[in-house]
């Protein structure tokens, strides 16, 4: 769909730290901080490298106490969230006319275990009714709408790689049909045991700590966590906003690839999964690319990470050629945007893709 | 340890109540509500807590309300059940 | 806010714990039949069999996809059946897929987690078949569809959230035709989550009563084809089954499991619902409420409509289907609008005595009435809130 919406706050957290500033000096210094996680297996434990984020900065803006019940992933969701909101401008305001929306490509996984734990410690009797509460996939979303007393309307969205699209379709409709005045809109997921043995036993050959996302036949992605969050609004109503978004389509193979727009410069969403590398491939040759997961690691909601660096570099009127070997058609540090429009494109494993377009 | 002591300690502990110390917890404050400020959802976590510490089942929560007052209550509860 | 735009409504399916499909469905609600039991899909180490409303769908012994997927598809197949659409024909148009679920989208499996704790390394092939599993993406793969995807997992207001969403999908020119509705099964851990959280009843479910415990779980699939005016008139057809007209929702940003006390969340979804449609209270021929037979939900609800919509009779389908959760709003569209075609609703099963607390009260009777239009609400852990107007079809 077309449209004419503005990106008026940005709150990113992830590997990188929080909030946009953090997110701007990974950008300009093109690299982000690797981690490791400790993956318990028969033959003992195994190291494995992940982007990982920490919350612990949210106290900011919640009381302790208030945090008793809520697990990472959602303290993710809300610090991204505040952090939105805090940089638009918007924490004071008056909330009836917010719309929430999140993306999730797996949910709250840990805690989902952790109910799961309760169950094989104890017996069905010794079910544990907080993880369960907290693994339905909106308890993100519950967490924001209570914490900030935000009671619009509210949606979470959960499609694999493509959940930032589709969810950002939802989010553009309401603005357009007038059904709020703004939407929080973010992506989370999160890293944990069950993710970490995945991939190890999907893909095995892996486990290199540097990712390159432009080598498409090559499996090298590393699981990162965090979230990404946003304050849209109609691009009418908005002072000076990072970017405008004149463009939301996803859509599922077919055969029916996106409308690519001439011109544009493209930020991929390649994370280094060979499975999605190929249709990456088949870009015209002389595209101006990017594709900055190295910042943030390998995440469904990677597309939401992406649009907020389309919305930094749009505000910046620059292009950042990112860490090594993530760019391609643009290279020397200063190259100016020059008119051209961002376009983030993700493509699934099955020919579905999401596309979204922004102009400063 | 008293049943009062170690209800405090797994109120704390499991309830994530990690800014507060046993001692700040009175043995007739009441749990929910104004008091404590615990919810129905720590209610039926506590009906867990229960029967996991102490193998008590605690079986509606019609039987629960008046269980789940006061640290107090709780204990009374717990103690006549695990004597008879 | 924009004007009302009534979204056509071609086709329907349903498979749930009242039936394999709508004719069965609406068989079991105007017959008075209940059909809980304790659950056969899993065993449970419970000393109370909480009864289940389990579908007719078989469980093979190697399934490539997850139930909730395999009831979408069941679903889906009956409502593009009803609309008249082939698969072949559908090629070429623009196709969404918008679904609720809830726990159809965990990435969990008891079996393969108990062997991860246990420290052996499970074969990956449970996880596979979650990957393979996504419900609106096994819809979109099974019907070539081209259009946007979107799983909404708003917990058991999803269904209900999906269909209005789809409909503004139509409205804003996205899609040709939108298959809508929600999907979820039952399980182990739904069944041992709710038994913990103390809101399942040991017998029949029994909404609204004076002596309602809790839910019993259901699960299923409803299933409806949103087409545009432009579609329609490309093939000459009609809006057969009726219409969506209007969508509300809202958060309390109240509680994770309790609604607000007052509805807050409720009523500002009803009046949404009710301003997006241009329906006044008195053209409403009934409710169906979301009355999932717990203590809280049943008696916010009775207050809500008691206080806005006094005159509109109202029911629960829940008594014939248990609570299907993600899928519980989209079965719920589904018999609100076959209801309205048929000019009549059932008895709200369950209910027999009144609750001296709650101002207003379910029907007792089939019911018939005259009107054309339609609420179907949904509440939800999180404090999601969602509201459905449909319009009556052709008869």
């Amino acid at each position: 769909m077309k449209c004419d919406l503005a990106i008026a706050g940005l709150g990113p957290v992830g590997a990188f730290g929080c909030g946009r500033e953090a997110l701007l000096a990974a950008l300009a210094d093109g690299r982000s901080p690797v981690g490791t996680t400790s993956l318990a297996t028969p033959a003992g434990p195994v190291e494995l490298p992940a982007f990982l984020a920490d919350t612990a900065s949210l106290e900011r803006f919640v009381a302790r106490r208030e945090l008793r019940r809520i697990d990472h992933f959602s303290r993710m969701a809300l610090l991204g969230a505040f952090l939105a909101l805090e940089d638009a401008g918007m924490l004071g305001m008056e909330r009836s006319r917010l719309g929430l929306v999140i993306a999730s490509g797996y949910g709250a996984m840990r805690t989902t275990f952790t109910f799961l734990d309760s169950v094989f410690s104890g017996g069905d009797a010794l079910a544990s009714p907080t993880p369960f509460s907290n693994s339905v996939h909106n308890a993100a979303a519950a967490h924001v709408s209570m914490l900030l007393r935000a009671i619009g309307p509210s949606l979470t969205v959960s499609q694999f790689e493509m959940s930032v699209p589709s969810a950002l379709l939802s989010a553009a409709l309401w603005l357009v049909e007038e059904r709020v005045d703004a939407v929080l809109f973010g992506g989370v997921d999160e890293c944990g045991e069950l993710l970490h043995y995945c991939w190890q036993r999907f893909f095995p050959a892996a486990g290199e700590a540097r990712m390159q996302p432009l080598d498409f036949q090559r499996q090298s992605a590393v699981a990162g966590e965090g979230a990404a969050f946003m304050v849209l609004t109609r691009a009418a109503d908005t002072i000076r906003p990072y970017a405008r978004i004149r463009q939301v389509a996803q859509g599922n193979g077919a055969g029916v690839q996106p409308p690519l727009p001439q011109d544009a410069v493209l930020f991929l969403g390649a994370d280094g999964h060979h499975r999605c590398g190929a249709a990456y491939g088949g870009l015209p040759a002389a595209a101006a690319l990017a594709a900055y997961a190295p910042l943030y690691g390998s995440l469904p909601v990677g597309p939401a990470f992406d649009l907020t660096l389309a919305a930094l570099s749009c505000r910046q009127g620059r292009l950042f050629p990112g860490p090594p070997g993530s760019c391609r058609g643009f290279d020397g540090a200063g190259e100016t945007l020059a008119g051209r429009s961002i376009c983030c494109l993700k493509y699934g494993s099955e020919g579905d893709y999401g596309l979204i377009r922004v102009e400063s | 340890m008293q049943t009062k002591d170690k209800l405090k300690k797994i109120l704390i502990e499991e309830l994530n109540l990690e800014d507060m110390t046993a001692d700040q917890i009175g043995d007739d404050e009441v749990l929910f509500g104004d008091g404590l400020g615990l919810d129905s959802l720590d209610a039926v976590e506590l009906v867990v807590l229960v029967q996991k510490h102490f193998g008590i089942e605690i079986k509606d929560m019609d039987e629960g309300r008046a269980a789940l007052q006061t640290i107090a209550t709780l204990a009374t509860y717990i103690d006549q059940r695990q004597t008879t | 806010m924009k004007g009302p735009a009534p979204v056509a409504v071609t086709g329907l399916g349903c498979c749930c714990g009242a039936g394999a499909d709508l004719q069965e469905c609406l068989a079991t609600l105007f017959d008075d039949r209940r059909l809980p039991a304790a659950p056969t899909l899993f065993r449970t180490d419970h000393a109370v069999r909480y009864p289940v409303f389990q579908a007719p769908l078989a469980e093979p012994e190697q399934a490539e996809l997850l139930r909730t997927s395999r009831l979408a598809l069941t679903a889906a197949a009956e409502a593009l059946a009803d609309a008249g659409w082939s698969v072949e024909a559908l090629r070429g148009l623009r196709v969404g897929v918008c679904l609720g679920t809830s726990i159809g989208s965990t990435i969990s499996d008891e079996g393969f987690c108990r062997q991860l704790r246990a420290g052996s390394r499970p074969p990956l092939r449970p996880m596979q078949r979650i990957l393979d599993s996504n419900p609106a993406r096994t819809l979109a793969r099974k019907f070539s569809c081209s259009g946007p995807c979107q799983t909404i997992v708003n917990a058991c207001s999803s269904g209900s959230d999906a269909v209005g969403i789809a409909a503004s999908w139509i409205r804003a020119g996205l899609c040709d035709l939108v298959l809508a509705g929600g999907a979820d099964e039952l399980g182990r851990v739904t069944y041992n989550g709710f038994s913990a959280l103390m809101i399942t009843d040991p017998e029949p479910v029994k909404p609204f009563d004076k002596n309602r415990k809790g839910l019993n779980l259901g699960e299923g699939a409803g299933m409806l084809v949103l087409e545009s005016a432009a579609l329609q008139q490309r093939q000459s057809r009609r809006a057969r089954r009726g219409f969506v007209l209007g969508y509300g929702s809202s958060c309390d940003a109240h509680h994770l499991t309790a609604p607000h006390p007052q509805g807050l969340g409720l009523k500002r979804a009803l009046r949404e619902a009710l301003q997006s449609s241009a329906l006044a209270p008195a053209e409403l021929a009934f409710v169906n409420a979301h009355g999932t037979g717990t203590p809280d939900n049943d008696r916010v609800e009775s207050r809500v409509l008691h206080e806005l919509l006094p005159e509109v009779p109202f029911l629960s389908t829940k008594g014939y289907t248990g609570h299907a959760l993600g899928a519980a709003g989209a079965i719920e569209a589904v018999f609100t609008l076959a209801c309205l075609q048929q000019g009549r609703i059932p008895a709200s099963a369950g209910f027999a005595q009144p609750d001296p607390e709650l101002p207003a009260a379910p029907v007792t009777a089939t019911t018939t009435f005259a009107g054309i239009a339609a609420l179907s609400q949904s509440l939800a852990f999180g404090g999601n809130n969602a509201v459905l107007a449909l319009g009556r079809g052709e008869p």
